[in-house]
């Protein structure tokens, strides 16, 4: 009777240790788990894998294949993975490279958050260190395709961006724990590094402004520019003239670089019929109207896109409107949307919208959306059979007229080529033909 | 036997137990927003034109600012049933009303989108004057970007020009001023909850930000919201400190607990009776009925709230 009430206990203690063992057990990938007979490692893999002894044979190869542990990335049964990876392709370097991602980056390079290595290594071997697939700048070029062609139209460029590192004389390629932009160091530090601020020449050239603690590219292009002192190639037109004092106190105040008076007062002071008619519409777009002001979208010295504006107008708005942006990156991926709305695809969204202030609503500058706005594109009464105009009642509501917004989304869907409402154009149909209801 | 098959489920109770009570509080509270009817036009059929505010803090009567057609329209209103021949209110002075907010006494204040300005009215609708805050210590110019008025008849002011809100006691007299919070993206909306706490909606971020009715400093009410609204700019707390967030771009309300905790998301982008397009000012009156500005529907929407 004793012994068989041990056996109970232990029978108990199996079971909850099964039932744990269930509970908290997680699929686990061994990198020494796979027991290969004698002599097998590696050299089984590359009997029947022939072109990878090439990759072995190459000046960089990456120990794991140097080793003959094929199985640290590769399952050789089975796998869930492409290429019978033990796990996600891109988890699996950061199994071993976990330094490669600091914790707390300011930076990251869009691919290494995205576990993307081997766009920039070959996982295997290559005859360029670091296991790369591709030399210097090149390698960079093969996505920053802006920045080659920019290099090549410029009349000025930055000489480190030719010599030595490249791109790397400033930029670091996996992430930067304290940088914005990737970059090694912060500016103007960097920038000092070779730029002497102490020297007379430099000097003259700001105006003998103390600039020298001043972000230099907030007026200066890095990737090179065809504006002469690489300038981006749209200054402000007080910069081009050298008048700082339009803007600034004089370079002899105890505050230079202090600015006359603040944002709206200050621009007002050239732009005053601009900001006038804006003042003079009903409605204003809010930021226009808060501390920062003009400042928001634009920058004060000089920029790469016109209307010195901080960054393309898609990027500008999308600081804020995050969410129509969205909309418009789905409009563009989708494969369907070949002819999608030619402002959707540029981001050009100041074509539909006046982004200071405007007298009608969503800040459209023109009131008739069908002739005024979508109807300088399209023409919008021979657009189908179905009726539209300023006479024709929405059935949905009683309140509206059909206009092209009643069916189209004009800032883009993720999911309709001709940017509906609805996903699908019986959905959108059936909002006001009922009858049609299957 | 017995007692094996009693530990196993004992253990397996305290192991998963959590679990199932955690998904359970999900559910939370469970409130619905229900329509009930729809104000298209006045008594002569001239319909609302983008029509951005609404104020109801009386339960006896609605006013509605029209805003392309440039007038205020006020509804006498019994319990859910309207007036069909509302008041006209068309004054110069207000070429462009985009928000509307009544104090105790049925004063009729109303924010002016193209002068910037706050106008204040009688009860009967004569113009008074606009709103001059006396006594502001530092700037004295500031731009309202929205407003409102808590059961004291003090008005707050969201100034979007210094990034605070301007505390003015009823006569207009400058009373405290409380700064932005620190990491706010842009702040569209205020509201005063039962307690006395002020609310803010930040557009941006989606955030709720909160300031208790003595403090000086807003902390976040809640992490962002973005996963449940595109970009809210308008919100009200109802008597039982409910948050009721108009979310604009995706025509939604977002019902909140008074934590800022997500409750439900609510109507939605359309065109028929019930749903919202591109909605403007929320109002909640006394007996807890919503009032929407919908204003790419050219109406405004009553809806009552159900559990």
């Amino acid at each position: 009777m004793r012994t068989e009430t041990v056996t109970m206990q232990q029978k108990t203690y199996i079971a909850i240790w099964i039932l744990c063992s269930l509970l908290f057990s997680t699929p686990v990938h061994s990198k020494e788990g796979v027991k290969l007979k004698l002599g097998a490692k590696g050299k089984g893999c590359l009997e029947c894998h022939v072109t990878f002894k090439e990759k072995a044979n190459k000046t960089y190869v990456h120990t794991e294949l140097k080793n003959g542990n094929c199985s640290s990335c590769h399952d050789p049964h089975t796998s869930s993975h492409k290429n019978l990876l033990i796990t996600y392709p891109d988890k699996l370097c950061y199994d071993c490279h976990k330094e490669i991602l600091p914790e707390k980056a300011l930076s990251v390079h869009k691919i290494v958050s995205e576990g993307q290595c081997n766009k920039c290594h070959d996982s295997h071997g290559s005859n360029i260190k670091y296991q790369l697939v591709n030399k210097g700048n090149e390698l960079c070029f093969s996505c920053h395709q802006d920045v080659r062609k920019q290099m090549k139209t410029n009349k000025f460029n930055h000489a480190p961006l030719a010599k030595d590192k490249g791109c790397l004389n400033c930029h670091t390629p996996h992430a930067s724990s304290q940088q914005k932009s990737l970059l090694k160091e912060s500016t103007p530090g960097m920038c000092t590094k070779c730029h002497n601020t102490g020297n007379s020449q430099f000097k003259i050239k700001h105006m003998n402004y103390p600039v020298a603690e001043s972000d230099c590219i907030s007026c200066h292009n890095p990737h090179g520019s065809n504006t002469r002192g690489l300038l981006f190639d749209n200054p402000h037109s007080p910069v081009n003239k050298k008048t700082c004092t339009e803007c600034h106190e004089a370079s002899t105040a105890s505050n230079p670089l202090t600015i006359k008076k603040q944002s709206k007062e200050l621009c007002g002071k050239c732009h005053e019929k601009m900001l006038n008619e804006t003042f003079d519409k009903k409605r204003l777009h809010w930021p226009v109207l808060d501390s920062v002001g003009c400042m928001n979208c634009h920058t004060p010295h000089a920029a790469k896109q016109k209307k010195l504006l901080k960054a393309s107008i898609i990027d500008v708005c999308g600081k804020c409107h995050s969410d129509t942006v969205e909309l418009q990156k789905w409009s563009k991926m989708n494969p369907l949307n070949k002819k999608l709305c030619e402002p959707v695809k540029s981001g050009n969204c100041v074509i539909c919208h006046s982004p200071h202030a405007a007298d009608y609503p969503l800040l459209f500058e023109k009131q008739s959306i069908n002739k005024d706005l979508c109807g300088r594109c399209h023409a919008w009464q021979t657009h189908s059979t179905h009726p539209i105009g300023e006479k024709i009642i929405d059935h949905r509501n009683k309140n509206l007229t059909l206009d092209c917004l009643s069916c189209h989304k004009a800032c883009g869907t993720q999911n309709n080529p001709v940017m509906l409402h609805f996903q699908t154009t019986y959905e959108l149909c059936i909002q006001c033909h009922t009858d049609r209801k299957r | 036997m017995r007692q094996t098959t009693l530990t196993i489920f004992v253990l397996l109770s305290s192991l998963l137990a959590p679990l199932f009570l955690a998904a359970s509080s999900f559910g939370g509270e469970n409130v619905k927003v229900k329509h009930i009817f729809s104000i298209y036009s006045d008594e002569k059929e001239i319909g609302l034109k983008h029509p951005e505010g609404v104020a109801c803090n009386n339960d006896s009567f609605l006013i509605v600012a029209d805003t392309e057609n440039s007038r205020l329209l006020k509804y006498e209103l019994q319990d859910q049933t309207l007036e069909t021949a509302p008041t006209h209110i068309q004054i110069p002075e207000i070429p462009y009303p985009i928000q509307i907010h009544l104090n105790s006494l049925g004063e009729i204040f109303v924010l002016d989108g193209k002068k910037r300005q706050i106008a204040r009215l009688t009860s009967e609708g004569i113009f008074k004057g606009y709103l001059a805050p006396a006594g502001i210590p530092s700037s004295t110019s500031y731009v309202p970007r929205s407003f409102t008025i808590d059961t004291n008849d003090d008005i707050y002011i969201v100034d979007i020009l210094y990034e605070r809100i301007l505390v003015l006691a009823a006569s207009g007299d400058f009373k405290k001023q409380i700064a932005f919070p620190k990491t706010c993206g842009f702040i569209s909306d205020i509201a005063i909850n039962p307690k006395g706490n002020i609310l803010l909606i930040d557009s941006i971020n989606a955030t709720v930000f909160s300031a208790n009715r003595d403090s000086d400093i807003f902390s976040p009410l809640s992490a962002s919201l973005k996963e449940y609204m595109r970009f809210p700019t308008s919100l009200a707390s109802d008597q039982k400190s409910r948050i009721y967030v108009i979310d604009r771009n995706g025509g939604s309300i977002i019902l909140l607990g008074q934590d800022g905790s997500f409750l439900d998301r609510q109507s939605g982008m359309g065109w028929k009776e019930g749903f919202l397009n591109y909605p403007s000012q929320i109002c909640i009156n006394r007996k807890g009925y919503i009032f929407i500005a919908d204003t790419r529907n050219n109406r405004i929407q009553m809806f009552t709230v159900f559990q």
